[in-house]
């Protein structure tokens, strides 16, 4: 509770601070939600001489997008302190150190390190690209269903956060925040926009069993939207969202804590 | 004196190699991806708009070659240096102020063509069966296409970086300039693909120039007798974007006031 009450009271002055530049603020965020935005009315543009995608619509595949973009955006603001590239920078000034001298808990201390509020730009383009899909199919809603969304929602976030985590661990022993993670988290989302089936067997199976982003919005999209499994999976695979979400990010701080003990300071 | 700048320039990418081949490694992933969603858009069909699947696929490794040269995710060296003032310097340089960034420009985007254009495109060849260009001329075409497209993506990165003159925030105009770059220049979709009035739309900028011309004259969809002419049209936009590039850089120059020092 304790823990509770400080995280938020160090995030509310994390945002004070970013509001005192309010038109930067402005154009940032609506420059994140632009990016994607346009990413998804080119693709709206090409499916009216298209069809559709894979055998899906625009509508549908606006429900891989929608989630994926919202659940992306709110991790990338809660896990802000994680992002391998700030992350990287703490360990490659130094200041890393401070966190471990400080009597508080290290993983407060990193998530209240930095709180990146513009993400929000993200999240609202997201919600809205869900809102569209909502519109544009006939989803039967079932209480299920209701219940099911937001632990997807949820489980995902976490995924993403793990991938976050992972991403900051390696920064202990290369120093500098590498790149590569970009294919994960980045390349993720936009292979997650996508109905998975379009992939090669290699790719799918690397996204399923290995990093497993393939079980965290495709296969509870399939139950959503009642479409049957192109690739086989058992049934139960529907609702594995939140082992993989859970699962994901509980790994990545096992990993963390294990680089943590064996961090040796760069003595800058 | 422009050669040297541009060599310059040239080593000064050479020496960052685990980035590049960190950026190699992340254009290839998309670049992957980005075939998957076009095969998948074919479907079942043959030819759409006049590309053939292998053309689409072609046309992704294109596009994700072209990242680095044209800097499609923007480019930030001229605004940071209005923000701290060293412009202050080059501008009392004995050289012509918007040469000396495009000299620097063609050396970066030279050797970001040599590192990450071209290893992009081998590897594409060893996974897929690429289209080549048809003719002789279509290559020789390609080459001019293609420093015209540079030229076409430095004048207009070099006209939004000036808007640091007169307000702070210049690079969160810079991302939306980048925006409309990705957007109406043919690189998230091939322009064919889209509505014709989104085409309509698109021809009336100079952002086709800068990505889609040339791959288009690469995949051989300009016939032979209209190279000349596309190569023209590019030139056309070169020679606009210099003219609106200078215009804008002579008045930001008469407001510069250096803050501190």
């Amino acid at each position: 509770m304790e823990t509770l009450r400080l995280y938020v009271e160090l995030i509310a002055v994390r945002m004070r601070s970013q509001m005192q530049y309010r038109t930067a603020f402005v154009v940032d965020t609506i420059g994140a939600a632009l990016a994607i935005f346009i990413e998804f009315v080119t693709l709206a543009l090409v499916l009216t001489r298209f069809g559709s995608i894979g055998g899906w619509t625009l509508g549908e595949v606006a429900f891989l997008y929608g989630l994926t973009e919202s659940a992306f955006g709110t991790m990338d603001m809660i896990f802000s302190g994680f992002d391998p590239a700030t992350f990287g920078a703490h360990i490659q000034r130094g200041t890393f150190d401070q966190f471990l001298l400080r009597p508080l808990g290290l993983p407060l201390q990193i998530f209240t390190s930095e709180f990146v509020s513009r993400r929000i730009g993200r999240i609202f383009n997201g919600v809205l690209i869900f809102a569209f899909a909502l519109a544009n199919t006939s989803i039967v809603w079932t209480l299920p269903k209701l219940l099911y969304l937001p632990i997807v929602y949820v489980s995902t976030v976490l995924f993403f956060g793990g991938l976050f985590v992972v991403g900051a661990t390696i920064c202990f022993w290369t120093v500098e925040s590498i790149e590569v993670i970009n294919i994960f988290t980045y390349g993720g989302t936009t292979m997650m926009s996508y109905p998975m089936h379009i992939y090669n067997e290699w790719m799918r199976r690397f996204f399923l069993f290995i990093v497993p982003s393939g079980l965290l919005i495709y296969y509870p999209a399939l139950f959503f939207l009642d479409k049957p499994d192109p690739l086989g999976m058992p049934l139960f695979a529907l609702f594995l969202a939140p082992v993989a979400g859970v699962g994901t990010l509980f790994a990545a701080f096992a990993l963390w804590w294990y680089g943590v003990r064996h961090y040796t300071s760069t003595g800058t | 004196m422009y050669l040297a700048l541009a060599r310059l320039a040239f080593q000064r990418q050479l020496t960052y190699r685990a980035a590049t081949l960190a950026g190699l490694a992340t254009n290839a992933f998309f670049g992957l991806l980005r075939a998957y969603v076009l095969i998948a858009l074919f479907g079942a069909r043959e030819n759409v708009a006049g590309y053939s699947v292998r053309d689409a696929i072609t046309y992704t490794g294109l596009t994700q070659a072209l990242i680095a040269y044209i800097a499609v995710w923007g480019w930030w060296d001229l605004i940071r240096s209005i923000r701290t003032g060293d412009v202050a310097s080059d501008l009392a340089r004995p050289i012509d102020f918007f040469g000396y960034w495009a000299a620097q420009d063609a050396g970066r985007a030279s050797a970001q063509m040599l590192l990450r254009g071209l290893p992009l495109l081998i590897l594409y060849a060893l996974f897929y069966n690429i289209t080549l260009p048809p003719t002789a001329w279509h290559w020789l075409a390609l080459i001019a296409s293609l420093a015209c497209a540079l030229f076409i993506s430095f004048g207009w990165r070099f006209l939004y970086s000036l808007s640091a003159f007169w307000v702070q925030d210049a690079i969160g105009i810079g991302r939306a300039a980048t925006m409309l770059t990705t957007f109406l220049s043919g690189f998230l979709m091939p322009v064919a693909f889209m509505p014709d009035w989104m085409i309509a739309l698109m021809r009336l900028t100079p952002f086709p120039a800068m990505i889609n011309t040339p791959i288009e004259i690469y995949l051989g969809h300009v016939r032979e007798p209209d190279l000349l002419f596309a190569l023209a049209e590019q030139l056309w936009w070169v020679v606009a974007l210099v003219v609106v590039s200078r215009l804008v850089l002579a008045v930001g120059v008469r407001k510069l006031v250096i803050q501190g020092g």
